[in-house]
């Protein structure tokens, strides 16, 4: 292992947590009743885990130089596979499965468009976007399916500890992937591809591997997610999933991951995805509007880069 | 030169619009009808206007996913300036306003990616949210009605035989098309996308275009909801919603490349035709109850297809015409025109 | 992590666990010092529909000293989304929610975990689960909806005799209340000489439903009447008709308020608009919540004192509003909704 100069690195993730205690205490004088309660606040935390898994993925993406618009549609077609296979077989090994199948084809269709193709990410996942979603409102035929049973709700809202199993996948999840960013050759080479591409394809590492088994790998996350989420709400749909990907896309770029790639760590989104949760609820809980949380949310993403910028300026 | 323009994109997009009315036709030939086709151009016109705008954004580099909230916001402050049941200024002066609210609001953006140094993407992905939440707010719930009635009229109906979306947007392609081929920001623009740092050492300021991209795109945008949101029973916050997909999908699909410096206004118009031509299609072609819920699919699949088709036409074009093996072309597509 | 962030981090955890030793379910006055707190759930926020809703309610919380009322919902009608405000104000620890599901089976959990915490939960426009609300405040079923609509349009087109074709123009194919009206009115149109041609999916999109409507004249010459179900597809075909000069031609009918439609009705292009007295509604679920969190019984057979409304009928768990109403030329003025 190189030694490293004695430098601090992770100055972004600190300022995040800062201001994620800032905001909890703040907000917690309007609405201590959540706020400052650890019972109440664990209760609600499930609401967020499907966006916080989605986002570990798409840090990877995005560190890569990539992007994925296409999350939330492939939730919707993955659930709807779910729904229609329940309803054949009474299974729920065999639903998650299929629906794990079904992602694992969408990611891969994205992989290869970028990889093989050479298409922009951004323009690929913004076609898929619209195909994944509309092909899940013609196989449903827009039928809502349902009636998975008790066991199957357990996933989300068994709580062990106060959270629950997605939660705890989530946090194993962190763990995992900042170990393998932070000391596995696989890591360093990620963030070399998001600083250099060519540079990296010239040293012989088999970039396009590792670019369509992230965005197949992204897929399959987006099956698991809209399980959770089939599983919290009792329900699936075509409409799965609508609205996430940008969601998951804030919680990254206030994560301090750059959206060119090569910078960001998957801690600081999870940070961003704890602090667009609080905010989230602040709305809800105190301004009761939900016109303003679109709002909140849009000005803490410009806000936190233009504070990012100036920072990074004056410690130059 | 028809050689030229056989071999060129714009080419096989048209192609590919006059196979489908062909198509179209055969099953029922209602579709060639005048009303139908002027009402596809009358509809055609508002994300025309707002693509010739987004085209320059995108030639220069960058991109806005915002188009489709400021097209609601810009709608609901309309409303309140214009109808009847509100402040009810006059044309002279609302519509004035109206144009500057979009060009204010556009400029802000470009100082945000420019000077704050905000990358487009997350600007524009922020500010989709901040002006839905406006627009939200500002409408309180209610829709608007009222608008005054020559406006509506004018739009709908016409204004010299052809409703006012269609001049307008007539005006704005031309004047876009005039800028990027005569004019000398025109030639700045495709090459500050081709390459950044070879224009920056030619001494081309790319702030200043990038600032006045998106400033047009909010200008465009005014533009649209004038000659468009007259036409809809009444305004309603969430107008927009799902627009700015359909314009950048124009936009690429008309060949303009995310990676900025190529493309042609005449390929994003063709774009423009074609997507809004696919919903009456399938109505024409009957497909059915059932059939009708695969709507959505048929036009994403038709989008991948679009832009796979794309890109591989241009590499099958640089290869012949260069002797090329370099897949991914770097210089400078083509002439602008 | 330095030791720097390490002690921070520890401090956080230790201020969470301190603060968080309270097991809070216990219901505290609220701000304003009100005595019970009621949420009002619609299944969209800012549109007119349930923004009229909202107002009755508001009038009958002005009225009564004792109810404080919060009106929140997701703008764009995510029944997840609804499942999530429940659970916030269970954590708030409310007096009483009222539902309008989007989507029953989504919301079921959530009500359910607020009545194990003593919240009292109805419904009102749409019905949940059995198990998952004590009652629901009915104004009309699927039935009666779907049938209206239907009888009003055979009445429309001139009698039973009329055979011709029609359309739906609905929402989104996966709407919940659209599909099951459309499974009421394909037997009930079966009976009768109309052709149900096809049915458009605009989704909520204003400009698609103009569009769409003006697509299915031009298809369809046969076409005798337009079903307009959704507070989008109604105005957005009257506008078709009308900007195809097909007024008198064509019959749309559907459900709205008579406010959006009252240009439409004036001018001849609608005869019959369906829907109920919304603010009515929307003030008659406030005393029903109100009763049941002063702890009062709704019975079966018995009746609810609702304010300026009289008594109201309670048949099962259900508490009726009265009939659905037609908006016709002669009676559109004497509503303001």
């Amino acid at each position: 292992m190189i030694q490293r100069p004695r430098e601090f690195g992770w100055w972004h993730e600190v300022v995040l947590l800062l201001l994620l205690m800032a905001v909890v205490i703040g907000a917690g004088m309007f609405v201590p009743k959540f706020f400052w309660s650890l019972t109440q606040q664990l209760r609600l935390s499930r609401q967020m885990w499907e966006v916080a898994l989605l986002s570990l993925g798409m840090t990877l993406i995005i560190l890569t130089g990539g992007i994925d618009l296409s999350v939330g549609s492939i939730m919707a077609l993955s659930a709807v596979s779910f729904g229609i296979v329940f309803e054949a077989s009474e299974s729920l090994p065999m639903s998650a499965v299929s629906c794990l199948l079904v992602a694992l084809c969408c990611g891969a269709l994205n992989g290869a468009l970028v990889v093989w193709l050479k298409l922009h990410p951004l323009i690929v996942t913004l076609a898929t976007f619209a195909a994944f979603r509309g092909i899940a409102e013609g196989v449903s035929q827009g039928a809502h399916y349902s009636g998975f049973g008790e066991a199957f709700r357990g996933l989300s809202h068994d709580n062990y500890l106060g959270i629950s199993i997605a939660g705890w996948s989530f946090f194993g999840l962190v763990a995992v992937l900042t170990v393998m960013l932070t000391n596995t050759s696989w890591g360093r080479y990620l963030y070399a591809i998001g600083h250099n591409e060519s540079a990296v394809r010239f040293s012989g590492i088999p970039v396009d591997g590792m670019k369509f088994s992230l965005y197949s790998a992204n897929g399959v996350l987006s099956g698991l997610a809209a399980i959770v989420l089939v599983s919290r709400t009792g329900a699936a749909n075509a409409d799965v999933g609508s609205g996430f990907e940008l969601e998951v896309i804030t919680a990254v770029v206030i994560g301090g991951t750059s959206i060119f790639g090569g910078r960001g760590t998957v801690i600081g989104t999870a940070l961003g995805v704890l602090l667009i949760h609080q905010t989230r609820k602040f709305v809800d809980l105190y301004l009761q509007a939900a016109e303003w949380t679109p709002i909140l949310i849009g000005c803490l993403l410009i806000g936190s880069i233009l504070v990012y910028r100036a920072c990074s300026r004056d410690s130059k | 030169m028809i050689s030229t323009f056989v071999k060129s994109y714009e080419f096989v997009l048209l192609a590919v619009i006059v196979s489908i009315v062909t198509v179209v036709s055969v099953v029922d030939s209602d579709f060639l009808l005048p009303v139908n086709l002027l009402d596809i151009l009358t509809r055609s016109s508002a994300p025309a206007i707002v693509a010739c705008g987004l085209m320059l954004v995108v030639l220069s580099g960058e991109i806005d996913i915002s188009v489709g909230s400021l097209f609601g916001f810009v709608a609901t402050v309309m409303g309140i300036l214009l109808s009847t049941d509100h402040l009810e200024f006059p044309l002279l002066i609302g519509i004035p306003l109206v144009l500057m609210v979009g060009l204010l609001i556009g400029l802000g953006t470009g100082v945000l990616v420019t000077f704050g140094r905000v990358p487009s993407i997350v600007a524009t992905l922020g500010l989709l949210g901040v002006l839905r939440g406006m627009a939200l707010l500002v409408s309180d719930g209610k829709n608007i009605g009222g608008l005054p009635v020559g406006l509506q009229s004018a739009t709908k109906v016409g204004f010299v035989g052809l409703p006012l979306g269609i001049w307008v947007a007539v005006f704005v392609i031309a004047f876009t098309a005039v800028m990027l081929k005569w004019l000398p920001i025109g030639t700045r623009f495709y090459a500050i996308g081709s390459s950044n740092y070879a224009a920056r050492m030619v001494g081309l300021s790319e702030w200043r275009l990038k600032l006045f991209a998106f400033a047009y795109t909010g200008l465009c945008t005014s533009i649209a909801v004038i000659i468009d949101v007259p036409r809809l029973p009444r305004i309603e916050a969430k107008l927009g919603d799902g627009f700015e997909l359909l314009v950048v999908t124009c936009v690429v699909v008309g060949g303009v490349s995310i990676a900025g410096g190529r493309g042609r206004i005449s390929g994003v118009v063709l774009a423009v035709v074609l997507m809004t031509m696919l919903r009456p299609v399938l109505t024409f072609l009957d497909i059915g109850a059932e059939g009708e819920k695969w709507t959505g699919a048929i036009q994403g699949v038709f989008i991948i297809a679009a832009v796979v088709g794309d890109h591989l036409l241009t590499r099958f074009r640089s290869r012949s015409r260069q002797g090329n093996i370099d897949a991914n072309p770097t210089e400078l597509e083509g002439e602008p025109s | 992590m330095n030791r720097l962030s390490r002690f921070l981090f520890c401090l956080l955890l230790v201020a969470i666990v301190g603060c968080g030793s309270e097991d809070n379910a216990t219901v505290d006055p609220t701000v304003s010092g009100k005595e019970l707190t009621i949420c009002v759930l619609p299944k969209i926020k800012g549109i007119p529909y349930f923004t009229s809703c909202a107002d009755g309610a508001r009038e009958a919380a002005d009225e009564l000293d004792d109810v404080e009322l919060i009106y929140d919902g997701p703008t764009d009608g995510d029944a997840r989304k609804q499942a999530e405000m429940i659970e916030n104000w269970t954590v708030l620890g409310v007096d009483a929610i009222c539902v309008a599901p989007n989507a029953p089976d989504v919301v079921a959990n959530a009500m359910k975990e607020a009545r194990d915490e003593g919240i009292q939960v109805i419904t009102w426009d749409a019905d949940g689960t059995k198990d998952s609300r004590s009652h629901f405040v009915n104004q009309a079923t699927a039935e009666a909806i779907g049938l209206a609509m239907v009888n009003a349009m055979v009445k429309d087109v001139g009698g039973l005799a009329v055979a011709g074709d029609v359309v739906i123009v609905s929402s989104d194919p996966t709407s919940d209340n659209q599909n099951s009206w459309i499974e009421v009115m394909k037997p009930a149109l079966a009976k009768t000489k109309l052709n149900l041609v096809t049915i458009k999916y605009p989704g909520e999109n204003s400009g698609q439903a103009l569009a769409d409507a003006k697509d299915v004249i031009k298809k369809y010459e046969n076409l005798k009447g337009i079903f307009g179900i959704s507070s989008v597809a109604f105005p957005g075909a009257a506008e078709a008709v009308e900007q195809m000069n097909k007024s008198g031609e064509i019959q749309v009918t559907g459900l709205s308020l008579p406010s959006e439609m009252k240009k439409y009705v004036k001018a001849g292009t609608v005869k019959s608009v369906i829907l109920w007295n919304t603010p009515n509604l929307g003030y008659a679920t406030i005393y029903a919540a109100r009763a049941l969190a002063q702890g009062k019984t709704l019975s079966e057979g018995g009746t609810l004192d609702a304010g300026r409304l009289g008594e109201l009928d309670i048949v099962g768990d259900n508490v009726l509003l009265g009939d659905v109403l037609v908006f016709t030329a002669e009676n559109i003025d004497d509503y303001d909704f």
